[in-house]
């Protein structure tokens, strides 16, 4: 008789194997007394351990590893790293006000460049926790006008169903700058993003894509503002009407 | 919204053995946790890399038995390192829990290396197939087979008291 598989003798032990195999092992334990004394002991073995794991407690609830608890964590720790980035944003800015061989490298970069980053750190879902949440359109105006000297007057856009949601301040290596978030409760997000000019002065009107994302400038006030959202769809069809005929951007 | 809370609901369904399984693993209660917390922060993060969305359990024992090694490693290191500084090692301490359950199959499933316990649990209570083990231990089927021998003769051992180390300690 074949000995059988080292595989064949586990199924056999953990009770895995069909009734013909089962009977082939069967028949060879009966004529090797010495490995089957073992083998038997090893069933055993499994059958005590089974038996005695099954009846030992299971350690008491821990709500901490909840999953929703977990992902809640780990939202957190992203948004801790998002503040980390935005801090390194700003620092790329200081630095590029700091001496003039920067100066000149910054502002041969494409313009409103942070606008775009800016928006990528606010805009995506879990993004950074905005520093206001306005109860209107006036209330978003009445925090800007606190923290910018001379600030841009929003634009309405009710009429397409957007409405102010959260601000946030960022300093920049040209001053404070903000961004204001605009959603229409439907996925749809523009943001607005405001800072002083760079030493070339107020830009004037234009776009400018990167990746999926535009950003459609012109000079509001005493500012730079850029309306910054998806490049395809309605919400940049949205931001370039606003950008038309807002008073800001007229000047 | 609804997708994420499917997701928990089916991480929630797989806590309890997770943690029996981590807590036969590190004989230590708040290690045990932390892996678990470790190994669902990993599953929620990489939830779309699953190669196969209806072996949840095995691929959550991968996640957690990698960890569990890869944390050892590093353990291991760090008290190279502090054995350097003394210049010898502490004898192990055993467990008061360990004492109480001398002698008994738990005990020496307990004395049992690691990964020889682990093939042991995965086989006896998760009633894992030989195939299954093998991926999460990366290894061939073969290899498991052979350490399963090693194990089943290693519990024997210990069961039997004629283990290189003996099961009672005195506390120190």
């Amino acid at each position: 008789m074949k000995t059988p598989s080292e595989h064949d003798i586990h199924a056999y032990v953990d009770g895995r194997l069909d009734a013909e195999r089962q009977r082939a092992v069967e028949v060879w334990l009966a004529e090797n007394p010495e490995r089957a004394a073992e083998i038997r002991a090893w069933q055993g073995d499994a059958r005590e351990l089974r038996a005695a794991l099954a009846g030992a407690d299971g350690p008491a609830v821990n709500s901490a590893l909840d999953p929703a608890r977990i992902r809640a964590r780990l939202r957190t720790r992203r948004r801790t790293r998002l503040a980390i980035a935005a801090a390194v944003l700003v620092c790329a800015g200081a630095s590029g006000a700091a001496g003039w061989q920067l100066r000149a490298w910054r502002d041969a970069e494409p313009p409103m460049d942070d606008a775009l980053e800016a928006y990528r750190l606010f805009a995506a879902e879990g993004g950074l926790r905005p520093d206001i949440t306005p109860r209107d359109a006036n209330d978003m105006q009445d925090w800007l006008d606190r923290h910018l000297a001379a600030a841009p007057r929003l634009p309405d856009l009710a009429g397409a169903g957007f409405r102010p949601v959260g601000g946030r301040l960022l300093a920049t290596g040209y001053g404070p700058a903000a961004m204001v978030l605009y959603r229409d409760g439907r996925g749809g997000v523009i943001g607005l993003y405001a800072r002083p000019p760079s030493s070339r002065g107020l830009l004037p009107r234009g776009e400018r894509r990167k990746g999926a994302l535009v950003a459609q400038y012109g000079p509001g006030g005493r500012y730079n503002v850029a309306l910054v959202s998806r490049a395809d769809g309605r919400d940049a069809a949205i931001a370039r009407g606003a950008l038309a005929g807002s008073d800001w951007a007229a000047e | 919204m609804a997708e994420r809370e499917d997701i928990d609901d089916q991480l929630r369904a797989q806590l309890p053995r997770l943690r029996r399984f981590a807590l036969w693993l590190c004989r230590d209660p708040a290690g045990a946790d932390d892996l678990v917390q470790a190994t669902l922060e990993r599953a929620l993060s990489r939830w779309s890399d699953r190669n196969d969305p209806d072996a949840l359990r095995a691929w959550l024992f991968v996640i957690l038995y990698r960890q569990f090694v890869d944390g050892r490693r590093r353990a291991k290191r760090y008290t190279w390192l502090l054995e350097r500084f003394r210049g010898q090692s502490d004898p192990e301490v055993p467990s008061v829990e360990r004492e109480a359950l001398a002698h008994s199959m738990l005990d020496a499933f307990a004395r049992l290396p690691a990964p020889q316990r682990s093939l042991l649990y995965w086989i006896s209570v998760e009633g894992l197939s030989y195939r299954e083990i093998a991926d999460i231990l990366d290894v061939p089927i073969g290899t498991v087979m052979s350490r399963l021998s090693r194990a089943r003769q290693a519990l024997r051992q210990l069961g039997e008291g004629d283990a290189p180390t003996p099961a009672l300690r005195l506390l120190k």
